[in-house]
């Protein structure tokens, strides 16, 4: 399984990393959403999950999800908006550009496991 | 909770607390009014907000305690230590998570700008401003609104 | 030997931030009673040591071990999915086409601070062979401290984010502040009660399905035994009754059959014994 991270602060990807690394996801990450669809566009394998931040320099992670949901070969990927952003109308945006869930900072890692349950993505191995 | 368009010293103190103690597994308590909160150098994160209140968030500690705060987002053991980037990082997406709740809890919808992080040499004023605690250090917080 | 501040305050704010349970001052006993455990099977010499070496490498599976050995309390939404999945593709369906007067009485004997209760309303509505239909819930719960919590229907921003899909928290939530508080239409259809499950029940009709999951395990083998057989007088003869994941009726009170429903099990009355069930009159 792999996910890519996409979040400007480098101390948030470290966090989210580890905890999808613990449960036992490669993680790829991206500070913003253009270098995002820059990684999505390196691959060769396919990529199951995206942890996405809202707020970015150079593309935000609205216009990411947008960005994903054009793309046919990218239909796969689940992705999931991991934001400070937490007003109601935000995550209707979010959800109606093609999010397939919502992780509002603060969270625990508790909780991220259990939206990736939500989601079928949490690995089998580990339970729940 | 009153519902008003402004910060109020409650709200972003709510929030504090939250971030405190999911993010960071330590507890925030507001810092008694005649206790000395002094330091010589530290950092300072700020955060904007716009929309029916434009201003903004201003968060200013130690730069030990700064490294403090950073390390313990990572959970890092008491040796290691980060380089000052990483610190600025950390402190500034705490800020962010703290200003997003904060923007989350006023009514309308407003946006939130990207944290900026500097080093500063003097403590802001203790009347524009409140106290509230990390483990036995103080963290000053400003809820700062536009020039009229 | 007593934990040390330092690790207490970690324990308490991972408690406090994962199940919004406050361990008080003075609850060092209890943290380093539950925790000893632990401690021993990572290997660990002290508890402290074991707490530092958690505060290290945050490895979310430990960390709920951690919460879990701290709290007796649901504190997630459609805890253990599957129930609820049950709920909604097998058990509400079934019931549904043998109920004329379209009304369905649901119990969740240990509602805590209400999220399961809730729950299961939301799960109804998301039901189509209910549409239309009433869903009364009851709720009760040993503490009135939970239960006032659970009235309030407010929950943190830290307990919605807690396997609450997105879609259903836009729909059935409003935010309150820093919180998020769940719709008066869905309030309004928990009552809440103080029960005390050991004791005998006071009169509340009969249960179409009940909820008591993760409780018995708190019991002694009487007592559990005891209960089972009191909530058997309290449902329909054609009822369901759910237990938690690791619970069941086998060898406490054989007067249960386990039925698959789904991915999980709901338990039904015996054939041969419902008429002893629904000849109880008091």
């Amino acid at each position: 399984m792999r996910a890519l991270i996409v979040d400007d602060s480098r101390a948030m990807r470290r966090i989210v990393g580890r905890i999808l690394e613990d449960v036992g996801y490669d993680v790829v990450e991206a500070a913003d959403g253009q270098q995002a669809i820059e990684r999505l566009e390196e691959m060769d394998e396919p990529l199951q999950l995206a942890c996405v931040d809202w707020n970015m320099p150079v593309m935000d992670g609205l216009t990411f999800i947008t960005e994903v949901r054009k793309r046919p070969e990218w239909r796969a990927i689940t992705l999931m908006m991991v934001t400070t952003e937490s007003e109601q109308d935000r995550i209707v945006r979010a959800l109606a550009a093609g999010a397939h869930e919502y992780l509002i900072k603060p969270f625990t890692g508790e909780a991220m496991l259990e939206k990736l349950d939500l989601l079928g993505l949490l690995p089998t191995s580990t339970g729940s | 909770m009153t519902i008003s368009s402004a910060p109020d010293e409650a709200l972003v103190l709510a929030a504090i607390e939250q971030v405190w103690g999911s993010m960071l597994f330590a507890s925030a308590a507001p810092w008694p009014a005649d206790r000395p909160a002094e330091f010589e150098t530290g950092l300072q994160a700020q955060i904007e907000l716009r929309g029916d209140w434009n201003g903004r968030l201003v968060l200013t500690c130690d730069s030990v305690v700064a490294g403090q705060i950073a390390g313990a987002m990572l959970g890092l053991g008491p040796e290691e230590q980060l380089d000052q980037p990483d610190v600025h990082d950390a402190v500034g997406e705490v800020l962010n998570v703290v200003g997003g709740s904060v923007k989350g809890a006023l009514p309308g919808t407003s946006a939130l700008g990207l944290p900026g992080v500097r080093e500063v040499t003097a403590v802001p004023a203790r009347d524009e401003s409140f106290v509230v605690s990390w483990g036995d250090a103080p963290v000053y917080v400003q809820i700062v609104p536009d020039a009229a | 030997m007593t934990i040390s501040p330092h690790a207490f305050t970690f324990v308490r704010e991972l408690v406090r931030a994962e199940s919004a349970i406050v361990l008080e001052t003075g609850k060092e006993y209890l943290v380093e009673s539950r925790l000893v455990p632990l401690a021993r099977a990572a290997g660990h010499p002290s508890v402290d040591a074991y707490v530092a070496d958690l505060s290290t490498r945050r490895t979310p599976a430990a960390l709920k071990q951690v919460v879990e050995a701290l709290t007796t309390n649901e504190t997630s939404w459609f805890r253990d999915s599957d129930p609820f999945t049950a709920l909604r593709q097998s058990v509400f369906p079934a019931l549904a086409k043998t109920r004329p007067n379209r009304t369905l009485r649901v119990w969740a004997a240990a509602c805590s601070s209400g999220q399961e209760p809730y729950s299961i309303v939301m799960t109804a509505l998301d039901t189509p062979e209910l549409a239309g239909w009433r869903v009364e819930l009851l709720a009760t719960d040993l503490s009135e401290e939970m239960l006032d919590r659970a009235r309030t229907g407010e929950y943190s921003q830290l307990e919605v984010n807690r396997g609450l899909p997105a879609t259903t928290m836009v729909r059935h939530f409003e935010r309150a502040g820093l919180n998020w508080r769940i719709n008066r239409s869905i309030r309004e259809r928990v009552e809440f009660r103080q029960l005390n499950l050991t004791r005998p029940f006071p009169p509340m009709g009969r249960f179409d399905v009940v909820f008591l999951r993760n409780v018995l395990i708190y019991f002694d083998l009487p007592t559990k035994r005891d209960v089972l057989k009191r909530v058997r007088q309290v449902m329909a003869p054609d009822g369901h009754l759910f237990l938690g994941a690791a619970e069941m009726t086998m060898g406490v009170d054989d007067a249960w059959e386990r039925v698959p429903a789904g991915r999980s099990s709901v338990y039904r009355i015996r054939e041969d014994l419902k008429m002893e069930g629904s000849s109880c009159v008091l």
